[in-house]
């Protein structure tokens, strides 16, 4: 987000909205988001955090019991969906299966009482710039996924909506189609600059797709930042957890700067903790080094438990001390001794 | 090998008495003998030039006409309500009961017409709209079948959202999206419902008064009589269905070629 667009009015703003599916728990609760203009937000977490129930509720198709919702500075709260003016991308695509391609991407703007010419027009531009010129004419049934993908992409933006709301817009491809429409995606929403916001449980997709990512559990928002902060300084171990592999190691300061724990004793970054406060400590499995001679700062012996082979990497699973340890290298050596590195240790508030 | 012979004897048994039928028909003299001697148009002539089977050819007409239109008003609301349905018990319990009359026999029904339709307080007994009536009955639930498994093939309900989210009204969603993506499994339906009717025996016989029979309840009589005339008789009944069958392969077939086509 730069700085000239925080002055300005966001594209999409929540503010503590709560949804409750009737006869359930499951829904959303005091949930409060903003998505600058231009502003692409991923939204990750488990199956049933909720994630989907926000974009429903912004598009129109849930109405919150509490809350308020903005677009563009204005209260949606009353609006049905069809006067939201949002592009959604639908998980499934939802194309429709008796239109062509423009006829599709056209849809929009022939129930809004654009002349047939014009609108075939502007379907054909819109079609070239999702790269599907030369298509205008087929059936959705006669393209591939990834190309219905970008059908449904360029229907979704052909009226210039308000925001643009993606649900799990790539889960359904193959994983090769599904890198290529990740840039298509970034490419597009960037090229349209409209507030987006992605619904995902990809944490590959989130974090290298967003400019901000937001983790909801139990529909509610853990933490919304930057993806670089959401990787190296998650708010709890759920986070720390859900978005890319962790060790969460308990353990008791021992010192200004030391902890106890089952790995053997850590040389941290000075905490301040008094001595026996109970801490729970963050090693990524990739910052960990393998070192062929013991001695030195937090180099620990260990004994790789279950080894496995990934190509571009490889994970080990180690024992240490009285403790484990997951250990990601592409290093090929048989596993003697390992080394924390004291920066590669983070502090999570213990539970 | 095995598998062809079976299927290719299968055939041939599917096929000897509408062969029969058709030979029959054209025949001139047919008394115990294998096949009939001579040959004929006259018992087509026959059929064509008398007034009751006339009029029962135009009542089936109309008959499966009024059904196929019920079946689309009754149909289509009835197939999204259960579509729609937001409970799962409920949408099993509308499958079975929307399924029942399949397992009713005609006859059933029809006893249960003649009992509330003899009445002078309801005395429609013989009417074609009655006729019309107590074939949606019997065709609805192919009808709904068709029309449900569609709509859940197409994930109707992510096609509305979308129609909604693009800003569609409540009617463009019908007719833009709705409709046009159920056209096939539509008129599948009104395929299946148009043949039953026109082929419906037991409870047109019953219901039917003598002035609005249709055209298999009179093919009937027509067995009491010369062969020939009776196997014209019968062959006109099915080239009718027959037509109907045609006509409905050849309109959802072409336009599904016509898409092709245009790709």
């Amino acid at each position: 987000m730069n700085e000239a667009r925080q002055d300005a009015v966001s594209a999409v703003a929540l503010d503590r909205v709560s949804f409750r599916y009737p006869g359930s728990a499951a829904g959303v609760q005091e949930v409060s988001l903003d998505i600058a203009p231009g502003e692409l937000v991923v939204c990750i977490g488990p199956s049933g955090c909720g994630k989907t129930t926000l974009l429903r509720i912004i598009a129109g198709f849930l109405k919150p019991d509490s809350g308020t919702i903005r677009l563009k500075g204005n209260d949606v709260g009353t609006l049905p969906t069809r006067s939201r003016e949002c592009g959604i991308v639908f998980q499934s695509y939802a194309l429709f299966p008796h239109m062509r391609v423009w006829e599709n991407v056209a849809y929009p703007l022939r129930v809004r009482g654009v002349a047939l010419h014009e609108r075939r027009k502007r379907a054909l531009a819109m079609l070239d710039q999702v790269g599907l010129g030369g298509f205008a004419e087929r059936l959705p049934a006669q393209l591939s996924g990834g190309q219905q993908q970008r059908v449904a992409l360029g229907r979704a933006l052909v009226f210039e909506p308000h925001a643009l709301l993606l649900d799990e817009p790539l889960s359904a491809l193959d994983a090769a189609t599904r890198m290529t429409m990740r840039d298509e995606v970034r490419r597009i929403q960037r090229q349209h600059d409209i507030a987006s916001l992605l619904i995902t449980h990809d944490q590959d997709e989130a974090l290298s797709l967003a400019d901000r990512v937001i983790v909801m559990r139990d529909g509610r928002i853990v933490q919304d930042a930057p993806p670089l902060a959401i990787y190296d300084t998650p708010a709890d171990d759920f986070v720390a957890n859900f978005v890319g592999r962790a060790n969460l190691i308990d353990g008791t300061a021992a010192g200004p700067d030391a902890v106890d724990t089952p790995l053997g004793r850590l040389a941290t970054r000075a905490h301040g903790r008094p001595p026996g406060t109970a801490v729970r400590l963050l090693v990524r499995p990739e910052r960990i080094e393998l070192v062929r001679v013991a001695g030195g700062e937090n180099v620990l012996a260990a004994r790789a438990a279950r080894d496995r082979f990934f190509g571009a990497s490889r994970r080990v699973e180690a024992a240490v001390g009285t403790g484990r340890l997951e250990i990601e290298t592409n290093a090929r050596d048989t596993i003697e001794y390992v080394r924390i590195p004291r920066d590669a240790i983070q502090f999570l508030h213990h539970p | 090998m095995l598998p062809r012979w079976i299927t290719g004897f299968y055939l041939v048994y599917l096929a000897i008495p509408i062969v029969l039928l058709v030979v029959g028909s054209f025949g001139h003299l047919w008394l115990n003998t294998v096949l009939p001697t001579g040959f004929t148009m006259q018992w087509y002539l026959d059929v064509a030039a008398d007034p009751s089977f006339r009029r029962a050819f135009v009542a089936s007409l109309a008959v499966a006409a009024i059904s196929c239109a019920a079946c689309v008003a009754l149909g289509l609301p009835l197939a999204y309500a259960i579509f729609r349905a937001r409970s799962p018990a409920v949408r099993s319990l509308s499958r079975v009961l929307y399924q029942l009359p399949v397992a009713l026999p005609p006859l059933v029904l029809a006893f249960g017409f003649i009992l509330v339709f003899s009445s002078d307080t309801l005395p429609w007994l013989g009417s074609i709209w009655l006729l019309a009536a107590g074939h949606v009955v019997l065709g609805l639930p192919y009808f709904l079948q068709t029309v449900v498994a569609d709509m859940q093939r197409l994930g109707l309900d992510a096609l509305e959202d979308a129609a909604d989210s693009l800003g569609s009204s409540g009617w463009q969603r019908f007719g833009y999206v709705v409709v046009p993506s159920l056209r096939q499994s539509i008129l599948a339906g009104l395929i299946i419902v148009a043949a039953l009717s026109l082929g419906e025996f037991q409870f047109s016989n019953l219901v039917a008064g003598f002035l609005n029979r249709t055209y298999p309840v009179v093919l009937l009589q027509a067995f009491y009589g010369a062969t020939g005339f009776a196997c014209a008789a019968t062959v006109v009944l099915l080239l009718l269905a027959l037509a109907a069958a045609v006509a409905g392969g050849v309109v959802s077939g072409g336009t599904a070629r016509m898409k092709v086509a245009a790709a």
